[in-house]
């Protein structure tokens, strides 16, 4: 390893490969076809490699042919086990589209990065002047260097926004982004501004840990600069803006929650920083601080790192019931007791109209040419600028002046759309809503395939800046997104179609930094982490209830099909009416096929049931339960291990594959077989993996809570009734509870009410009967968080009082007997009692902990009269 | 003039609500013909937090949470103002020609001064369209001074639209309001505001008071005991002078300035969020009464 870093230093770039045989396994050996007109970041014009690709190639060259495939299977595993996906999991309308990577990173050498890094932060700090100018004195107005309409029309100067950052801040802008593109004769252009909140460094860190282990090697040999130095100048950045709290502020990611697109990306941005994560309803304003609701109560927050736009953030004072925002927080931050970055409002000067300002802005306010330029912008509210579009229409590109992120894009379809006649139309009715804009031909970059062969594709590189005192500290890396598409200058809010690790490559031995502590550094032992959202911990106990749920449904679905599926006994087993009823309890069929009479009119079950079982429309449906089991895993997929995630998501995975209408039972046998199978697993990592803190609590909560009521009501239906019982229904019983073979290894083959009653209702060693579930949520409940100084018990406490005292005070032989004389009423008010009171425990438990907050109501506002 | 004004606003909701965040413009401004003498707020249950602040227009904005579980809140703002009659007026036809204001606004020093050019522009409840423009035309023709031209355009607003509170609701846009020639105060106002800028005008809606009992032998004006609305046009050298369309009659001392904005967006009297409480019913009643 050592050696082959020795080997590279010094000599020419291609020295590494220089006594290695002929290169075997490089892909940029293979043939290319550059595009036409299109710089080439890869090959120069005369179709050899540059320098730092030629040994990029060399490194490669050593691999033996199929290697670089090979590594790359293993890496995709690597992809996919991460859950790395663009659009929103968790949403049954939209699958999450994988994130797709280019195996061959981007390369670009660090001299020629320095010069876009000085203009990146030379763009930076204009930007931030301009904003803490329009938010505050306006001069630029007064000046006349912009015109009042640039910024008095633009629908994202929310007045609110004015002066609401702080006096002594540094400013408007800690965090920015450029889209940057290469125009043919190789100068880099800024494509677009991006303010509000620039999104994408999470997918730079989670690419740079793919392609480095996939290409160790090649990664050591060229000296690519690290990420991390990077994130820690932000980490230091976001400490310093602490204004309370300063030793140790507490820093929270705001996200836009799970089912929004860039949920993934808070969600590794949050950890790898080592923030909490949490959402609108996680936090309250009081006495204008902003808090975290936390299981133990109120934790006050110092700093915000914002994800979502600025205008979704304040119901109160900027509208929308959106549920992303905290009611109050802009009182706070007017107060000085929470710093919110970037700021609110930041987000307006990425609007197109700004880039056409951008020279007169850097002559005025530094005095300075732009060192990086922005593509050529003419924005139609000044005469002489619409005149220039009018005159040009069919070599530029018309967009909305004022458009703001994630907003308007069906406008920009339509645009582009139109023909020049009707385009000129629509500018003339308002030509200060849009801008033309230059198209710049972006460069090209070699983009691996299966084949093992390279095709040029595009490239838009996201580059990112994070404020450091005065100036920015600039990513040596970025997100190079991809598409094979012709258009020249596609919009770079678009997703693109794939994406590269961008390698700044230098001449000298990379500093190794890392985010984690140093070594040396003594950490005090801690036992928890930090607090529990309580919202986290609401997801937990609702996890928990329905992975028993769906473990329940999937149970109970084997025993039918068994029964169903054997040449035997079929329809004939006198198991099936319980076993009906059961599943009509759980709603997986309608109630009216366990009344006599309504079913002889219903289309049999025998064959009608197969397909429901696979019918995620149905909530009560095997698939209905396990959709709605991942979308609450989703909800705190940072929150439980990969491997759990793994196993949920094979799970939902067998439902999206499955043919409905042409299942039988053997399906569903084979089905309810892995089910079970994997909801064991889950259940395994859980009480093997989980440390014992308050989200396993609440998970476990959930899971005992659920397979106690399923218990109870299985027996109700099986046993609750004046019927005999046949042998076999105790057995499908049994099996049902999982609890068959102990009773054979007690009481062999002798089947007997006492006997099956004490096994599955008060033996508190079987893990399967309801007194063990309630003697576990005894524990957990005594060690809930609650005021010492009560006297009384709270209603969690009661209700699992009266439960396990009930329960355990059970003289099941007393039961069976009565059930032999006709008397069917003690064991089913037991049992009703128990699917009541367990409900009530949920609900108890709930409100005391877990539901701080219903949605934002706005009040209605007055229409006056006069 | 001296008035002592009473504005009650009383919300009931149907479900205990364990929070709620007020923002309110309740504070009648001071301006160079009036003086607000004094100003209080109350609020029942009592607020666990308040404080206030001037907001982007000058207007003082009272902010009030309240963290205990409650079924309803009654807001009330009690105040003492003094009017004056505001400055004589220079005759109408002295005033400048509307399409010169309307040039100075476009390239002269008022296009550069944020507190006038900012309400040349459309705003959340004020579209510019060709059809307001052109409405307006009929009464600012070219070169005609801008108060005899507003003034007209007052009048033929006031005989062209019926008051009427059924007509429409808040969330009723103004072209809508334009098509059924029928509203109220607040849409007349959004109305002239949107007439007057597309013809790149800049104008202000203004929020007050109108006195309740009208002053002996005079008829009682339209939109007493409520909020009211009017608005308020930059006249150039002249500065700005207000209009008032539901009545067609230039404010006087009848008229109490509470705040100013580019439409009842910015300056909504009462703007809340609450947490839980179910369904809610609103009542306000408002009373100004003369003093002395």
């Amino acid at each position: 390893m050592m050696q082959g870093q020795q080997q590279s230093t010094g000599g020419p770039w291609t020295a590494g490969n220089g006594a290695a045989p002929a290169p075997t396994g490089s892909p940029l050996a293979a043939a290319y076809c550059p595009v036409a007109g299109a710089y080439d970041e890869a090959y120069a014009a005369d179709g050899g490699l540059r320098p730092r690709w030629q040994q990029l190639s060399g490194l490669l060259g050593r691999f033996a042919p199929g290697e670089f495939s090979r590594r790359w299977q293993e890496s995709q595993r690597l992809i996919r086990e991460n859950g790395l996906a663009y659009s929103a999991f968790g949403d049954p309308q939209h699958q999450p589209r994988p994130w797709q990577l280019d195996p061959l990173p981007m390369v670009a050498p660090a001299d020629e990065w320095q010069a876009v890094s000085a203009g990146l932060i030379q763009r930076a700090q204009l930007l931030r002047m301009v904003l803490d100018d329009l938010f505050g004195p306006q001069t630029l107005i007064r000046r006349g260097v912009l015109p009042a309409a640039a910024l008095f029309s633009h629908p994202g100067f929310r007045r609110p926004f004015h002066r609401i950052a702080n006096e002594g801040d540094p400013g408007f802008l800690q965090n920015y982004a450029a889209d940057l593109s290469r125009a043919a004769d190789g100068t880099w252009w800024v494509l677009d501004d991006r303010t509000e909140s620039p999104s994408g460094a999470g997918f730079v860190l989670e690419n740079r840990v793919v392609v480095s282990r996939m290409l160790p090697e090649a990664f050591r040999a060229m000296y690519v600069s690290r990420l991390a130095p990077f994130f820690i100048s932000w980490q230091e950045q976001l400490r310093e803006l602490a204004r309370t709290h300063r030793d140790n502020p507490r820093i929270v990611v705001l996200s836009q929650g799970p089912h929004q697109p860039d949920f993934f990306e808070d969600a590794y941005l949050a950890r790898y920083l080592g923030y909490t994560l949490v959402e609108g309803a996680d936090l309250a304003v009081r006495n204008s601080r902003v808090w975290l609701k936390t299981l133990e109560g109120l934790s006050p927050v110092d700093v915000i790192v914002r994800r979502p736009n600025s205008d979704l953030c304040d119901p109160l004072e900027l509208g929308g019931a959106s549920p992303l925002g905290v009611p109050g927080l802009m009182q706070a931050v007017r107060c000085g007791n929470v710093v919110v970055a970037n700021p609110l409002g930041s987000g307006l000067i990425e609007s197109p109209l700004f880039m056409a300002f951008m020279p007169r802005l850097a002559a005025a306010l530094l005095g300075e040419k732009l060192k990086l330029p922005g593509v050529a912008t003419w924005w139609c509210g000044e005469e002489a600028s619409l005149k220039h579009v009018l005159a040009n229409l069919p070599r530029l590109r018309i967009k909305s002046a004022f458009r703001r992120r994630g907003r308007d894009t069906a406008q920009s379809h339509e645009l582009e759309g139109l023909a020049p006649e009707q385009l000129a139309e629509r500018i003339k009715a308002n030509p200060a809503a849009f801008v033309g804009q230059e198209v710049v031909h972006r460069s090209t970059a070699p983009e691996w395939n299966e084949a093992g062969g390279v095709r040029p594709v595009h490239l838009v590189v996201r580059a990112f800046a994070a404020a450091s005192g005065d100036s920015y500290t600039v990513l040596e890396g970025g997100l190079a997104r991809t598409d094979q598409s012709t258009a020249p200058n596609a919009d770079s809010d678009e997703p693109a179609e794939k994406s590269k690790d961008l390698w700044i490559v230098g001449h000298d031995e990379v500093e190794h930094v890392t985010l984690l502590a140093k070594r040396d550094e003594p950490i005090a032992l801690r036992r928890a982490g930090s607090e529990l959202p309580s919202r986290v911990a609401d997801s937990a106990f609702w996890l928990g209830r329905q992975i028993e749920r769906a473990e329940a449904s999937a149970r109970l679905l084997r025993t039918v099909a068994l029964r169903m599926s054997s040449e035997s006994a079929g329809q004939a087993s006198p198991a099936m009416p319980a076993l009906w009823r059961v599943l009509a309890e759980q709603g997986q069929i309608e109630p009216g096929f366990v009344v006599e009479g309504i079913r002889q009119r219903l289309p049999k079950l025998e064959q009608s049931l197969p397909p429901m079982v696979f019918d995620a429309t149905q909530p009560g449906s095997l698939a209905g339960v396990v959709a709605q089991t991942f979308r609450i895993a989703s909800q705190v997929r940072d929150r439980i291990s990969v491997d759990s995630w793994r196993v949920i998501k094979r799970i939902q995975s067998q439902f999206e594959r499955a043919d409905a209408a042409s299942a039988d039972w053997t399906r569903v046998l084979n089905l309810s077989n892995e089910l079970i199978i994997d909801f064991a697993a889950i259940g395994g990592m859980v009480s093997e993996s989980m440390t014992r803190t308050q989200l396993f609590r609440f998970l476990d909560i959930g899971r005992r809570l659920e397979r106690a009521l399923q218990l109870a009501t299985l027996l109700r239906c099986s046993f609750g009734g004046k019927d005999p019982v046949s042998l076999e229904l105790f057995e499908a019983v049994l099996e049902i509870a999982d609890s068959l073979m102990t009773y054979r290894s007690r009481y062999l083959a002798n089947l007997q009410l006492a006997t099956v009653l004490d096994l599955l209702l008060t033996d508190e060693t079987n893990p399967r009967s309801i007194a063990y579930q309630l003697s576990l949520l005894e524990g957990h409940i005594a060690e809930l968080p609650r005021d010492a100084r009560r006297p009384r018990m709270d209603a969690d406490q009661r209700l699992i009082t009266s439960m396990s005292h009930v329960v355990r005070l059970l003289d099941v032989e007393a039961v069976a007997e009565a059930q032999g004389l006709g008397d069917e009423t003690v064991l089913r008010d037991l049992l009703e009692r128990l699917e009541a009171e367990l409900p009530q425990l949920s609900d108890a438990i709930a409100h005391r902990f877990l539901v701080h907050a219903g949605p934002a109501i706005q009040i209605s506002s007055i229409h006056y009269d006069g | 003039m001296k008035y002592q004004i009473r504005h009650t606003t009383k919300y009931a909701y149907t479900e205990p609500a364990p929070v709620c965040h007020n923002v309110v413009h309740l504070a009648p401004r001071s301006t160079a013909w009036q003086t607000c003498r004094s100003y209080r707020l109350t609020v029942v249950p009592e607020p666990a937090e308040r404080t206030c602040r001037t907001d982007y227009f000058g207007n003082r904005v009272d902010y009030f949470t309240i963290h205990e579980a409650h079924r309803g809140l009654a807001i009330t703002a009690v105040s003492e103002v003094d009017v004056e009659p505001r400055g004589a007026l220079a005759a109408p036809v002295t005033t400048p020609a509307w399409n010169a204001v309307a040039a100075e606004l476009a390239a002269g020093d008022a296009s550069r001064d944020p507190g006038i050019a900012q309400f040349r522009f459309a705003s959340e409840y004020v579209p510019l369209a060709e059809q307001f423009a052109d409405y307006a035309k009929t009464s600012l023709k070219p070169d005609c001074p801008i108060v005899e031209g507003v003034a007209d355009l007052t009048a033929r607003i006031h005989a062209d639209f019926r008051f009427d509170p059924k007509a429409t609701n808040l969330s009723t846009p103004v072209r809508e309001v334009f098509e059924r020639r029928a509203g109220v105060c607040q849409d007349f106002a959004h109305l002239q505001l949107a007439c007057l800028r597309s013809l790149g005008l800049a104008a202000q809606y203004v929020s007050g008071y109108l006195r309740t009992d009208p002053p002996p032998g005079k008829p009682r004006l339209v939109g007493a005991d409520a909020s009211h609305a009017w608005i308020s046009v930059y006249c150039g050298a002249a500065g700005w002078i207000d209009f008032d369309p539901t009545n067609n009659v230039m404010p006087g001392v009848d008229h109490i300035t509470v705040a100013y904005g580019r439409d009842y967006a910015d300056i909504c009297p009462i703007q809340g969020v609450f947490i839980g409480g179910g369904r809610h019913a609103m009542h306000v009643a408002v009373d100004v009464m003369p003093v002395e």
